[in-house]
């Protein structure tokens, strides 16, 4: 074989790069890395997600051919001088340094406000500065989420506060606040069509924010390892209309305080 | 005859030496691999409690014949059976839902689910149901044996089974601040087949105990089913069977049924409720505490610990330990304050609460004297309790995120 081994080495990037042009011609780039996005500022973070991948790509593919090309050209059976001692290049030092030095600070600039924009700038309410309060408060356990509503008043902690678990509903086109705390161990609160990704610590209140722009049935899940049944921590966000959730949560309160009841068959 | 030469030898050796390692290596890695068989355990902890106390015998041949006829009756964890003693158990069991949820986890050949009670429950539960999973050691509360037949959180009275509903909510909303996760999300006939299989699991464990008990009586010779006897005994083993069952099917119509709250000024009521709460008849103050913190007494211990450990002869517990039994834990009264209700939170749940008492607890039922009126009373005062200043200290919590406009 001789320096043909080096074409398998080769093969590192080419099937990489084919398996990657395969599925996206066949599934569209979008759907294939990512879920569907329905937050209105999902979009900067997937644009992120995107720019690093391709400069990463660049780079494996670059690697690659590099690899398969000294590989190739320095063959120990057709290279028969004797090896030259080099001490090294100063130069080629410096630019491997920069390069990547800037571009880590490139990106890291770049991404400032995206960063702030999920982790710093809570909403306020409307024309003041006064923070959004969280409409829900999700605290996790072992393995499920337990929900409270702040309810009519908006107030965490009064009679009106609606519990729930597992089933969360939030209304669409709308800043929405939420807490998130911890009963027992870390967790992570992850809803993938809203690019929301926020590590519970035990002890700890946390806000996570958001604007969705789409109605539907979504996925809430743990991103941390809790316990044996992580699997099973698993939640459901419903994105309705401003109306359907005030029914939802009027209906909810309603179940929460039957203060009647009738055994089936009486009477 | 072959000899080798040298060199033959040594690479023979080393051959042997790589095929021992390879096949001790495997070995090895395959050790854990591969569930064990399920069983239904027999129920070992309360045979040894009803030799102890009531010297029964319990030859292996009478320990055989339980096993057989618990099989007969039941099946096994791979294969149930509706016990056929001429009780209609339609409204108990379906046959279909019962196959849903026993078995390894999988699916049937027409994509039914199979095995659910092995995804969901079995961790906690135990396959028998005795509340003997592996997590179940490190829970507090430990997680429910089904087979005393109890339940806590119900509409019945006491002494009776919980109806369908009792337990489609119990696995519907979970239990907060116990280790019992909700279900809500699974689709509702799994639900309903873990419901049965549930059922299924408490049937099967208070026959055995039933069955243990009249097991204690029997000399060294009476056996609970001999072939050659037949119907007499058949009769006996049926006799125990139906009754259960019966239990089971009269406990659907045995909801409590709950007035309507009085009409009333809000904070009349809930101080009525308040001297009720200190007064001597209803009594809350001797366990939930002065402060309703659930202090009033913490040493006792509930029914499924008291079925083998008497706190009077503590080192009595080991022989039942020994034998795959927990250590008992204290049960501690709800701390009122924290606005956190395991058996649901709706005035009516804790309407049936107080009026029924905690089944397997030490919370007793409403004495006759406190009218519906005055349950309702305490009703709005325990539910204005986590409302209270003193039940809300400020408390300073961290916040990770620094904001900014």
């Amino acid at each position: 074989m001789g320096r043909f081994w080096s074409l398998l080495f080769l093969l590192v990037p080419v099937i990489g790069v084919g398996i990657f042009v395969v599925c996206a011609a066949e599934i569209g780039i979008e759907d294939h890395w990512l879920p569907e996005n329905v937050n209105e500022h999902g979009r900067v973070i997937d644009d992120l997600f995107m720019f690093i991948l391709y400069l990463t790509g660049i780079i494996f593919i670059a690697t690659g051919i590099a690899l398969f090309w000294f590989l190739w050209k320095y063959d120990a059976a057709k290279n028969v001088e004797p090896v030259k001692y080099v001490h090294g290049s100063h130069t080629l030092e410096v630019v491997w340094s920069i390069v990547p030095a800037a571009t880590l600070l490139f990106i890291a600039i770049y991404q400032m406000n995206a960063w702030a924009d999920a982790k710093m700038r809570r909403p306020t309410l409307p024309g003041s500065d006064e923070l959004l309060p969280p409409l829900v408060e999700v605290t996790a356990r072992q393995f499920e989420w337990r929900l409270r509503y702040a309810g009519v008043d908006q107030v965490m902690g009064t009679d009106d506060d609606v519990f729930g678990v597992n089933d969360l509903h939030i209304p669409v086109d709308e800043d929405i606040v939420i807490a998130i705390k911890s009963k027992d161990v870390l967790h992570s609160f992850f809803l993938p069509n809203l690019r929301i990704k926020q590590d519970i610590v035990p002890g700890m209140k946390q806000h996570v924010w958001f604007k969705s722009n789409k109605k539907g049935v979504y996925d809430i899940v743990c991103a941390e390892l809790c316990g044996w049944g992580h699997y099973k921590m698993k939640g459901r966000l419903t994105i309705s209309s401003r109306d359907d959730f005030n029914i939802w949560l009027q209906e909810q309160y309603e179940n929460q305080e039957v203060s009647e009841f009738e055994p089936e068959g009486s009477e | 005859m072959i000899t080798f030469s040298g060199e033959t030898m040594i690479t023979s050796i080393r051959m042997r030496a790589i095929a021992t390692t390879s096949a001790i290596l495997g070995m090895v890695l395959c050790v854990g691999c591969g569930a064990p068989i399920a069983e239904f355990q027999q129920n070992h902890v309360y045979i040894l409690k009803q030799k102890n106390e009531l010297d029964g015998a319990f030859t292996p041949q009478q320990r055989k014949d339980l096993a057989n006829v618990m099989e007969a009756l039941f099946g096994t964890p791979d294969n149930p059976h509706i016990p056929q003693t001429g009780v209609d158990t339609s409204s108990l069991f379906e046959q279909n839902k019962l196959l849903m949820a026993a078995g390894p986890y999988g699916s049937y050949e027409d994509g039914r689910p199979r095995g659910l009670y092995r995804e969901h429950c079995v961790h906690c539960h135990g396959v028998t149901g005795d509340g003997k999973g592996p997590t179940a050691q490190f829970l507090n509360p430990y997680p429910r044996d089904y087979r005393l037949g109890k339940f806590k959180f119900k509409s019945t009275p006491s002494a009776t089974p919980p109806t369908h509903e009792d337990l489609r909510l119990i696995l519907y909303n979970g239990i907060p601040d116990t280790a019992m996760p909700s279900f809500k999300l699974i689709p509702g006939d799994e639900l309903e087949a873990l419901i049965q299989y549930v059922r299924y699991l408490s049937i099967r464990g208070t026959v055995e105990r039933e069955l243990i008990f009249v097991m204690a009586e029997y000399g060294e010779e009476e056996r609970l089913f001999d072939e050659t006897i037949g119907a007499e005994q058949a009769e006996e083993v049926t006799d125990v069977v139906n009754a259960v069952l019966e239990d089971w099917i009269a406990a659907e119509g045995a909801s409590l049924e709950i007035p309507p709250a009085p009409k009333g000024e809000k904070a009349d009521m809930i101080a009525k409720g308040k001297a009720l709460f200190y007064g001597d008849i209803a009594g809350c103050v001797k366990c939930h505490g002065d402060s309703a913190l659930g202090d009033g007494q913490k040493t006792d211990y509930d029914d499924w610990a008291k079925d083998y450990f008497d706190p009077k002869k503590p080192d009595d517990r080991y022989q039942y330990i020994a034998l795959g039994a927990l250590e008992p834990q204290n049960i501690i009264p709800r701390n009122l304050r924290a606005g956190v209700y395991r058996g649901g939170r709706r005035p009516i749940d804790l309407y049936r609460r107080i009026a029924n008492g905690i089944t397997g607890t030490p919370m007793p039922k409403a004495p006759a004297s406190l009218s519906p009126d005055d349950i309702w009373h305490l009703v709005h005062y325990v539910r204005s309790l986590p409302r209270e200043t003193t039940s809300n200290p400020y408390q300073h919590v961290p916040a990770n995120n620094r904001e900014r406009h």
